[in-house]
């Protein structure tokens, strides 16, 4: 493997449209800020520029540390994705399992129109994929082992769009084995029911309804602009305001809106917090729980935690048991 | 500059025709080099026998769909067994000429009058077929249930025995005989030597003929070279005249001119499926190479390196054949998949006739499966498994499957078993068979589809995290 293509794999996320960070998304988003703040906040051109080029949060020790992240990352992955398990592997063993039941029957709906399956199949990926991507990012906030790995992402004090990338490997791995099996699963369900008309529908080969979501301004989430939606809209869908209340400082904002898309899953299970008009929240965690520019601390202080869970753990356990 | 660039232009066409493979080299005619040899002959090819064999094993597959529920039982019988032992004077049932398609031999004889399947059958246990059987044995049992089926179809127990009979045998005989006989013990440098005739009084040395032998058992054309899967294929099927004729006298010489089984099946794997493979040409050419090697040793012993180059492709010859049997047995596993999927939602007439399908289609996997059995590889616990997911019949429509054979030698079906829990076994020996022997036609993949969708995903399994 030779040095160019190394440099070309790292930064090629910026140029597929599978990924959050694709130059066009990201131009989209910046578009999107800019009308946002010309027309809802009556800031003039030069103003809205300043705003969204805001040097202070672009280049930030934190936001600094974010790229960081991104390369160092982006290289990790290379290493270890080729050892993941595929979505393959899942979908034939859901396949496989599905032939045990008697009532049910392989091919069932083989008949049934093309268009409601490609359909049917691609709500399905989407709805599973954001549900289970809520209860996982949900399991990140609650269990301590957990979120000694997950403190990384909430460890950013200034938000851009590259804040995505500032996840612990290990936050990676458990991420794409979420992914491998919700897909999987899908996967496998549809075609054993459906047989081979199974399709996803797409815009440039991203899943239509992931293109939807990231032409909207995905890339806003993690980013210093507050767009909102209606009351009424935030209960179904998460705007990138709902987003940075979840790394707010706040404590009325702690353990919020974990959904990605959808915000039926946060209304369902109590975790749901609307946006609120233009305050000004801090982001970030106490230097004492995680650095925010350090990236030796970064990476490594995650595992010190997870040992202090462990072991406070095990004596606890220890003690129990002698009492 | 006119001279130089004429001199270039001859340079480079020599070279070309030069790198221009020797894409019609045939298998034979190849001259006489044993030491002292004083007679006339000029050709060394000599694998008429093993052809007689192919035609006998061919017409098994016909007669044994000749029963007619039970009456002719005994007639039936007596002519299996005749073509069993080639005795009398038989007639080629299969393959004879068609219109379009004129095949030069008539009778056994005219191929050879001695060759019988009989002799050369494998005499192992056969743990894949119920009774405790040699193969002798159970291909015997076979003919007999053959004999009182109707038109070899035993519908209760859901056995076609033309299938059985074929598809064991191209293992039993034609694959046994070559990998584990011919080019197994017959390379090696004591058996059969090369400053030796095969036997007394023979003008082809002991190392040219078995290597001969094993050419007829795979039962290619020995034009094999110059056609593809597809082409190798209607030949089989008698449909292209032009390609199987290769000496251009307007009728088919079955010795040298047709394919038979196992090249057959190399073919079939070849023109369909995912078509990345190329199971004749590879084995085609190590049938090639390898006597290549053997007629230049010139009627000397081989040396230490000629037989280890010889060895060397007996080996790629037994592992793609192998292979061959594999792929074969992986397609008809996606069949009976396919069918019990298809019979689900029939009844009456169309049911009857899904079912008829699904019986020929188990009865080509279960002979497959029995004839990758009897190589000179011991499968070990992938034999057990396989025997195990297909069992000793198929699912029936009563969801009951034979179970064994009972003292009469007549099947008994004990058990019971749902088709979808069939189909799943099916599943299991696909990916048994893709993972032991690394499949790459895969023809009839039940989990194609799948495979596609997941392909597809690949990408979109992202690790994008908030």
């Amino acid at each position: 493997m030779d040095i160019t293509s190394v440099i070309t794999d790292v930064f090629s996320d910026f140029a597929d449209p599978k990924k959050r960070i694709f130059v066009g998304y990201f131009a989209l988003s910046l578009a999107l800020a800019f009308v946002w703040l010309i027309v809802l906040r009556r800031k003039d051109s030069k103003g809205a520029l300043r705003k969204i080029f805001d040097k202070k949060v672009w280049f930030s020790g934190s936001a600094r540390a974010d790229y960081g992240i991104f390369v160092i990352n982006q290289l990790v992955t290379m290493l270890i994705s080729p050892l993941l398990l595929t979505q393959l592997a899942i979908g034939t063993a859901v396949f496989f399992w599905l032939h045990n039941f008697e009532y049910l029957s392989r091919g069932l709906f083989t008949d049934m129109n093309t268009a409601v399956v490609v359909t049917l199949f691609t709500g399905t990926l989407f709805l599973v994929d954001d549900f289970t991507k809520y209860v996982v990012h949900r399991w990140m906030h609650r269990w301590p082992l957990l979120w000694s790995i997950h403190k990384v992402h909430h460890s950013a004090k200034t938000m851009t769009p590259i804040t995505v990338y500032r996840v612990h490997p290990l936050e990676g791995v458990l991420y794409g084995l979420r992914s491998t099996f919700a897909q999987g699963t899908v996967i496998g369900m549809f075609i054993f029911f459906f047989g081979g008309s199974v399709e996803l529908a797409t815009v440039l080969g991203v899943n239509v309804l992931s293109f939807v979501f990231h032409v909207t301004g995905s890339n806003l989430r993690h980013s210093h602009i507050q767009i909102r939606y209606w009351p009424w809209l935030e209960r179904f869908l998460i705007s990138p305001a709902q987003h940075q209340v979840h790394h707010s400082t706040d404590k009325r904002h702690f353990d919020k809106n974990y959904g990605v898309a959808f915000a039926v899953w946060d209304w369902m299970f109590g975790s749901l917090h609307l946006s609120e008009d233009e305050e000004e929240m801090t982001y970030g965690l106490p230097e004492a729980q995680a650095s925010a520019d350090n990236l030796l601390d970064i990476y490594t202080r995650p595992f010190v935690d997870m040992w202090r869970v462990i072991t406070s753990r095990t004596v606890r356990f220890v003690n129990w048991i002698r009492a | 500059m006119r001279k130089s660039s004429l001199a270039l232009t001859a340079i480079l066409s020599t070279t070309m025709l030069a790198a221009v493979p020797a894409f019609s080299e045939s298998y034979g005619p190849y001259p006489v080099t044993l030491q002292g040899y004083e007679g006339d002959k000029t050709n060394t090819v000599s694998y008429s026998g093993q052809i007689a064999r192919q035609v006998l094993e061919k017409s098994l597959k016909s007669i044994a769909g000749k029963g007619n529920g039970g009456e002719n039982a005994a007639e039936v019988e007596a002519m299996l067994l005749a073509y069993f032992n080639n005795e009398g004077d038989l007639d080629i049932i299969s393959p004879v000429s068609k219109d379009g398609f004129p095949v030069l031999q008539t009778k056994v004889s005219e191929i050879s009058s001695s060759a019988n399947v009989a002799g050369k059958f494998y005499k192992g246990l056969v743990p894949g077929y119920p009774g405790a059987q040699t193969g002798v044995e159970v291909i015997q049992h076979m003919f007999s249930q053959a004999a009182k089926s109707n038109k070899g179809f035993d519908a209760e127990n859901g056995l076609d025995w033309g299938q059985l009979i074929s598809k064991f045998t191209m293992g039993a005989m034609q694959y046994n005989q070559a990998v584990d006989n011919y080019l197994d013990e017959k390379m090696t440098a004591d058996n059969k030597p090369n400053n030796k005739p095969y036997k007394d009084g023979a003008h082809y040395t002991g190392k040219e003929h078995s290597w001969d032998e094993a050419f007829g058992y795979w039962g290619a054309p020995a034009h094999a070279s110059d056609l593809d899967g597809a082409t190798a294929y209607a030949v089989a099927k008698q449909k292209d005249l032009a390609s199987a004729d290769a000496n251009g006298d307007g009728v088919v010489d079955l010795k040298t001119e047709y394919t038979f089984g196992p090249a057959y099946y190399a073919a079939a794997a070849d023109k369909s499926g995912t078509k990345t493979t190329n199971y004749l040409g590879t084995i085609m050419q190590a049938f090639l190479d390898g006597r290549k090697v053997i007629t230049e040793a010139n009627g000397e012993a081989l040396s230490a390196e000629e037989l280890a180059a010889v060895q060397g492709y007996a080996a790629v010859i037994g592992s793609e054949w192998e292979k061959v049997l594999a792929e074969a047995t992986f397609k008809y596993a996606g069949s009976v998949y396919k069918d019990i999927e298809k019979m689900k939602s029939l009844e009456g007439e169309e049911l009857a006739k899904a079912y008829r399908a699904y019986g020929k289609h188990w009865g080509e996997l279960k002979g497959f499966a029995l004839a990758i059995q009897t190589g000179k590889n011991n499968l070990g616990a992938t034999a057990v498994e396989l025997n195990k997911l297909i069992g000793f019949g198929p699912v029936t429509l009563d969801n009951s499957f034979v179970t064994g054979i009972d003292a009469n030698g007549d099947f008994v079906r004990e058990r019971r078993m749902t088709w979808n829990d069939y189909q799943l076994n099916m599943l299991k020996v696909q990916k048994l068979l893709q993972d032991t022997f690394g499949l790459e036609a895969l023809i009839n993949d039940a989990t194609a589809d799948l495979a596609a969708l997941a392909g597809a995903l690949e990408t979109e399994a992202s690790a994008e995290t908030d």
